[in-house]
């Protein structure tokens, strides 16, 4: 089997084992990267010598002894994420040539745990889509199918794994971001408990919201990158010490688990073919010794409307920054400030960009502000208190990760309807909560169909350890694509 | 709901042709006719965690990024400054 077929886990075994240098997995990957990208479109930017360069080091550390989990391992990074030597362009014009001096928080973990970053992936602009077409440098493909999305907005993460041409990957999630690509492409995606990762050097959509996490082919694999991105950091005061113990993301029996069924996320929104496989799955978590239990959460219909509401609001302020003046995109021979400023926003932003600061500014204008914006923060508290009381009956909860499986390049042109395929996941970032996306047994239309376990605050660890346990029921996920 | 897109675009600093403008204005509405659809709701937003207090760290003095590698991403610089059309009337 090719190195770049192989999990993190059997990759950091040989590595330990020295059957493998770090240099020729790296190489293997941009073996791969170099025949298929041209057909995926993952990567935004990737650089062979820097890579090599992570690499010996890598070999440098495991002579040395000082290996750990993500050593040597090929991880492909969200190009709204800030890698030193790279740009980040957040796939929008506005950010084409800007060049980060210096690091995110989870790129220094990544570069002290000897991880050899590929390089950058594509992604809506600005995190703001559900396909990655709202991309202004690339399109990237599904590697399921190429005729269909990726999912978004970390599209270029998903596909890289799918395609085999990274070990593991990092994106951000704000309303599905990570779990929605990872359901779509057939791999696993983590969205950690709001604060467990620093968001320093993550490009801000919705603070409030925005988390960085991790995707990988296996549970182990996500875990393991997870351990190494978590933990407290000085530069970003809303994060706190996770405690993420990677052996107790493993293991165990299902004996005493309790998985809670919400059936609002069942609804007529939600293919029936999604439905049965989900519920498949739960059954086969059942028959494991795992608990069924139904719960209720009545707010998920309104879980939407208060995303918009408030993600477009942080947004509106949040873009406030590209101005044309210190860095990014300015427009050509502005006659004054001003249009310096409005040029260079509407040249620089594309349209979903735009449109969402338009909400934004609109939910927070003069007399409108009560009537949105804090009517959507007053439902988000009682989103929280919903999932508290749903919490005190089961331990997690089970739900399919997107409606449908990935749609077609192209398929949905109204905002409104692309909006709508969020709905099984906002829910789970309106109330700050851990969830992973699996794939489930069985496909829809040959295509790869997800569900997501979700955890109470701080649970990464245990709803990772039951999705393993899941995929070792089904004997590990058979989502190869098929080149 | 009738958005005046003409003001909202002026706070967010964007220009519409005026094609663009009724495309707009016609999506925010529809976007605006589905977040309108939020009940009112009973609760009281929580008070600060007097118990949980965000930990800020020390405020110490130490080396801030190097001024020209910053400045590098500016679109136009002259003499350590970025530039910017003229902003005062003489």
């Amino acid at each position: 089997m090719e190195l770049y077929n192989k999990s993190a886990s059997e990759l950091s075994k040989m590595l330990r084992a020295k059957e493998v240098s770090a240099v020729e997995i790296a190489d293997s990957v941009y073996k791969r990267i170099e025949n298929v990208d041209d057909k995926v479109g993952a990567y935004l930017e990737t650089n062979y010598e820097k890579a090599i360069k992570m690499a010996k080091k890598a070999d440098e550390m495991i002579a040395e002894g000082k290996g750990t989990v993500m050593t040597g391992i090929p991880v492909a990074v969200k190009d709204n994420i800030c890698v030193k030597g790279y740009k980040a362009t957040c796939a929008s014009k506005m950010l084409e040539n800007f060049e980060p001096p210096y690091n995110a928080f989870v790129t220094e973990n990544l570069i002290k745990a000897g991880a050899v970053i590929t390089g950058k992936v594509n992604m809506d602009e600005f995190a703001m889509g559900s396909s990655t077409e709202n991309s202004a440098l690339k399109r990237t493909a599904n590697p399921h199918d190429l005729s269909r999305v990726p999912g978004g907005s970390s599209g270029g993460s998903a596909a890289a794994v799918a395609a085999r041409e990274a070990i593991v990957s990092l994106g951000s999630d704000t309303g599905g971001s990570i779990r929605q690509p990872a359901s779509f492409c057939g791999v696993v995606g983590l969205k950690p408990t709001y604060s467990s990762v620093s968001r320093y050097g993550l490009v801000a959509f919705a603070s409030s919201l925005d988390q960085i996490g991790p995707i990988g082919k296996t549970v182990a694999d996500t875990a393991a990158l997870y351990s190494v991105i978590a933990g407290k950091d000085s530069m970003d005061s809303t994060s706190l010490e996770a405690n993420f113990n990677l052996s107790l993301a493993s293991g165990g029996s299902l004996s005493g688990v309790k998985i809670g069924i919400p059936k609002q996320y069942f609804g007529d929104g939600v293919s029936a073919k999604v439905k049965e496989l989900v519920m498949n799955a739960a059954k086969t978590l059942e028959s494991a010794g795992a608990t069924l239990v139904n719960v209720d959460l009545p707010g998920t219909d309104y879980a939407l409307s208060a995303y918009y509401i408030i993600s477009c609001a942080e947004a509106s302020s949040n873009l406030s920054r590209y101005d044309g003046v210190k860095y990014g995109y300015r427009a050509e021979n502005p006659k004054s400030l001003e249009e310096l400023f409005v040029r260079s926003r509407s040249e620089g932003f594309g349209d979903e960009v735009k449109r969402r600061i338009m909400l934004g500014t609109f939910v927070l204008s003069s007399g409108y502000y009560d009537a949105y914006y804090k009517k959507a923060k007053l439902f988000q508290q009682k989103l929280k208190e919903e999932f508290k009381t749903a919490f005190r009956s089961c331990d997690m909860l089970l739900t399919p990760t997107s409606p449908d499986v990935a749609f077609r390049i192209g398929e949905i042109e109204d905002p409104l309807k692309m909006y709508a395929s969020d709905i099984c996941t906002v829910t789970v970032n309106l109330a700050g909560l851990p969830a992973v996306s699996v794939p489930v047994e069985g496909t829809k239309d040959n295509m790869p169909v997800g569900m997501q376990f979700i955890g109470k605050p701080f649970a990464d660890a245990e709803i990772l350890r039951v999705a393993g346990i899941y995929e070792d029921l089904i004997g590990g996920f058979k989502t190869q694509v098929k080149f | 709901m009738k958005i005046d897109v003409d003001h909202i675009a002026k706070l967010s600093k964007l220009s519409f042709s005026g094609e663009e403008k009724l495309k707009m204005e016609r999506e925010l509405s529809s976007i605006i006719e589905m977040v309108e659809k939020l009940p009112e709701t009973n609760v009281n937003l929580n008070e600060a965690d007097a118990s949980n207090i965000m930990d800020l760290r020390e405020d110490i003095v130490c080396p801030s990024m190097p001024r020209d590698e910053l400045l590098k991403n500016a679109p136009e610089v002259k003499a350590g400054c970025i530039v910017v059309p003229k902003t005062v009337e003489q």
